[in-house]
């Protein structure tokens, strides 16, 4: 079915920070699963539904988001009319300066020249393949003012989780990171209302110089408002912390998980780079891992995800960790429990280990 | 429309006889190669980081997986406002519908086309083989020499010369005579089937060549011979990199073997010269716990549970766990389940192998009623697309398997389903 919305993707949360992986990336542009960044899954889940004009609102750091998003014909976003644009802060006027990092007066603009009847507004850092016809559907046929999705999946919650507690399918209260769980829905940070509400919700926010724009800020509202919520029983995992972006990569490993993510008849899309397809030369050993194209394996590696363009060296030993694209672990190296980000070098020899519950993080770029 | 110096057009119609069940249903062009590729995808990716931004495609024979793997040239840069990549099926018109009858035919059917875009030069290539080349030093060479056709040679073992259309040449490299597999050779360079003509000049040879009822209509055995006999400047230009015509089973299964083998030959990781493809859309390739691979090129999609040495792994293809693979290509989506032994198999697209299934040349006591020495040679196996083999069988090297007809059953072949469409 044909579903009459429009898209808004957050590139940040303020609530939310990878360490040393948003140093100079924005959230959304964090490398994932080998071959993507995190907001393709979101991306391509809006796309897939038949949200086809879609605004990314940028804060801050959103050079490699531009470069990865490009005119969005990845995704098929590359529209005569419509499609994607990334709303970045900048000057609206002399005389007004937003006192948010975001450009709240740009996404105004954005969805006031826009035509769809509704507006799915969504964080990034979620990892699964929605389907979002039914959540508008049911929205629409419910008549409330904002339909937020949840799912009762506690045990990959980490922090910040975004607690909601409904009485008669109404939301009630809304907790963040609540010391006792008083309810076990928790919010998948997607929220879908009409673009003549959220408009006006905007221009409150930009008149009394509210400074952050995410979807708590329109749950928060749920007094004034009838904020319904809708069950999401997709596989789905959250990216709030770099302890659950470890676990969350780790979990790509289960082949149900990969299956229903990656293999549904929906697929999720990202920029494609033309790589060679890898190399599995002598000497090499792996087990139980994402490999990319582009990569040369000599080396031995075992739970592992590596990314687009990675040289595993000789008598290398990987173990438990991320290796981000172009990066070359030299002969002999041996690492375990790392995240290394996109283009840095382990030399020879070098041993690096971290704990699973809080792994080593190299920055790009870095030699070793 | 600007005047562009130089467009190319890309024959893709031939049927490919040669490759037997490989293109029953897909035109060469389209037939999947090295993992992540279409063969046509080295033809197109040389136009494009050569900076030809005209590319003509000229399509005939089974054309629906071609004409929508290429679909308007986006994969390869080739979606322009301007020119751009256009597929010339053969058409209707005012005087009639004809076929294209040969080579030269084709692009004589297209003049108008040409005109439109008003080019200088034509490059004229196959779609068919796999190299990577810098049309513009060819066309520099055409230019200083003020030809009216440039053709590209490579130097071939003497003793293969009697194979190849062989251009007899002076110091300078002009050509002096064409001969089409000549017994006695007098030279050892070969046409690589890549052309530079001056448009003016190919222009006026097509229309007298179409209109002598006696010719073929075909690049080799007219047009070069007509242009060589008006005392045309003919010029041979020397290429000396990697260059495979994958026309016969064998040598498929070779060109692809020499990616493992002598991988430096063809450098796909060269980032300078990317050879470009259409994404599958598919996760990075996943290897299980008890997998091993050796000596082989896999791409995104892939499951591996088993063993696999010295082959090629296309996207979405599945071994599964105690399977062995060695010296074989499984195409997209090709699934080995588990226990088999494939040694030395082409498996087409999405066809699956039932479990404990052995082909090849160590299997001795195996079905010989699919030998196929027509098109199967050197102990390679293939078997067509959408296929599901049953579980058990063993079967004897140089076979090919072909779909069954509606209606027929085959203790061999569960199921077959004509697939053609990404």
């Amino acid at each position: 079915m044909l579903i009459d919305a429009m898209g808004i993707i957050l590139a940040d949360n303020g609530r939310v920070k990878l360490g040393e992986l948003n140093d100079e990336r924005a959230l959304a542009a964090t490398p994932f699963g080998g071959r993507y960044r995190i907001i393709d899954f979101m991306l391509s889940s809006m796309v897939n539904s038949g949200i086809k004009h879609i605004g990314i609102l940028a804060e801050t750091k959103y050079s490699s988001l531009m470069d990865h998003l490009g005119t969005g014909s990845h995704w098929d976003l590359d529209r005569l009319q419509q499609g994607l644009r990334i709303i970045p802060p900048y000057m609206q006027s002399d005389f007004f300066r937003s006192p948010s990092p975001q450009d709240l007066n740009g996404l105004y603009d954005f969805l006031k020249h826009s035509v769809q009847m509704h507006v799915v507004v969504a964080e990034s850092n979620i990892i699964s393949n929605i389907n979002f016809t039914e959540f508008v559907k049911e929205h629409e046929a419910s008549g409330a003012d904002v339909t937020v999705m949840y799912n009762h999946d506690a045990d990959t919650l980490g922090s910040p989780n975004v607690s909601l507690t409904f009485e008669d399918n109404k939301l009630v209260d809304l907790l963040i990171d609540p010391l006792n769980l008083t309810s076990d829905c928790s919010s998948l940070g997607a929220v879908v209302l009409t673009r003549s509400l959220l408009m006006d919700m905007l221009t409150q926010a930009i008149s009394r110089s509210e400074v952050l724009f995410n979807t708590e800020f329109i749950l928060e509202k749920y007094k004034e408002l009838t904020i319904r919520g809708f069950e999401n029983n997709d596989m789905t995992l959250r990216v709030n912390s770099l302890a659950t972006y470890f676990s969350a990569s780790m979990r790509l490993l289960e082949s149900n998980i990969l299956q229903k993510l990656f293999k549904a008849e929906n697929r999720i899309y990202t920029k494609v780079k033309n790589e060679s397809p890898a190399r599995y030369l002598k000497g090499n050993h792996v087990s139980n891992s994402l490999i990319s194209d582009g990569c040369d394996i000599l080396g031995n590696v075992e739970d592992s995800v590596i990314f687009r363009g990675v040289k595993v060296g000789k008598h290398s030993k990987i173990s438990n960790c991320i290796i981000m694209q172009d990066t070359v672990i030299r002969d002999g190296a041996e690492l375990k429990n790392v995240i290394i980000d996109k283009d840095s070098v382990i030399r020879s020899g070098v041993r690096l280990q971290g704990s699973p519950d809080y792994p080593v993080v190299i920055r790009k770029g870095v030699i070793v | 429309m600007p005047k562009q110096q130089m467009i190319a057009m890309i024959l893709a119609g031939g049927q490919g006889s040669r490759l037997g069940v490989l293109t029953e249903y897909i035109a060469k062009p389209a037939v999947p190669f090295g993992s992540k590729y279409r063969i046509i995808d080295f033809a197109l990716s040389n136009c494009t980081n050569s900076g030809i931004e005209t590319v003509g495609v000229l399509t005939q024979y089974s054309p629906l997986e071609l004409n929508s793997y290429i679909g308007n040239g986006y994969s390869w840069d080739l979606d322009r406002n301007l020119g751009g990549l256009s597929i010339l099926p053969p058409y209707q018109s005012l005087e009639g519908s004809d076929w294209y009858k040969g080579t030269a035919n084709s692009i004589y059917q297209n003049i108008t086309f040409i005109d439109n875009h008003n080019p200088d030069y034509v490059l004229v290539l196959s779609g068919d083989h796999i190299y990577k080349q810098d049309y513009r030093q060819m066309l520099r060479a055409h230019i200083e020499a003020k030809a009216a056709a440039t053709i590209a040679v490579r130097e071939v073992p003497w003793e293969e010369a009697s194979r190849f259309g062989i251009m007899n040449t002076d110091e300078e490299g002009n050509i002096l005579e064409f001969e089409e597999k000549p017994a006695n050779p007098k030279s050892n360079l070969a046409s690589m089937g890549v052309y530079i003509f001056t448009w003016k000049t190919l222009r006026a040879h097509l229309i007298a060549d179409e209109n002598n009822p006696d010719s073929r209509n075909d690049f080799g055995q007219n047009i070069i011979p007509a242009m060589l006999a008006d005392r045309e400047t003919m010029l041979a230009f020397t290429f000396d990199g990697y260059w495979k015509d994958v026309g016969t089973i064998f040598s498929l299964w070779e060109a692809n073997m020499d990616l493992l083998d002598r991988p430096q030959e063809i450098n796909l990781q060269d980032a300078m010269w990317r050879i470009y493809s259409r994404s599958t859309l598919q996760p990075s390739h996943y290897i299980g716990e008890n997998a091993s691979i050796i000596d082989s090129i896999l791409t995104d999609g892939v499951e591996v549970y088993g063993n696999v040495k010295h082959s090629i792994i296309s996207s979405g293809a599945v071994v599964e766990e105690g399977a062995e693979i060695k010296d074989s290509i499984l195409m997209p989506g090709a699934v080995v389940k588990k226990g088999c032994k494939i040694d030395k198999c082409i498996i087409g697209i999405d066809t699956i192998i039932g479990e404990n299934v052995e082909v090849g040349v160590t299997v001795k006591d195996g079905r010989a009623d699919f030998v196929n020495k027509k098109f199967c040679s050197d102990g390679i196996t293939v078997f067509g697309s959408g296929l599901v083999i049953a579980d058990n069988v063993k079967i004897m090297a140089n076979s090919m398997f072909f779909p069954v007809d509606e209606g027929q059953t085959s203790d061999v072949i569960l199921e077959s389903t004509v697939l053609g469409i990404i």
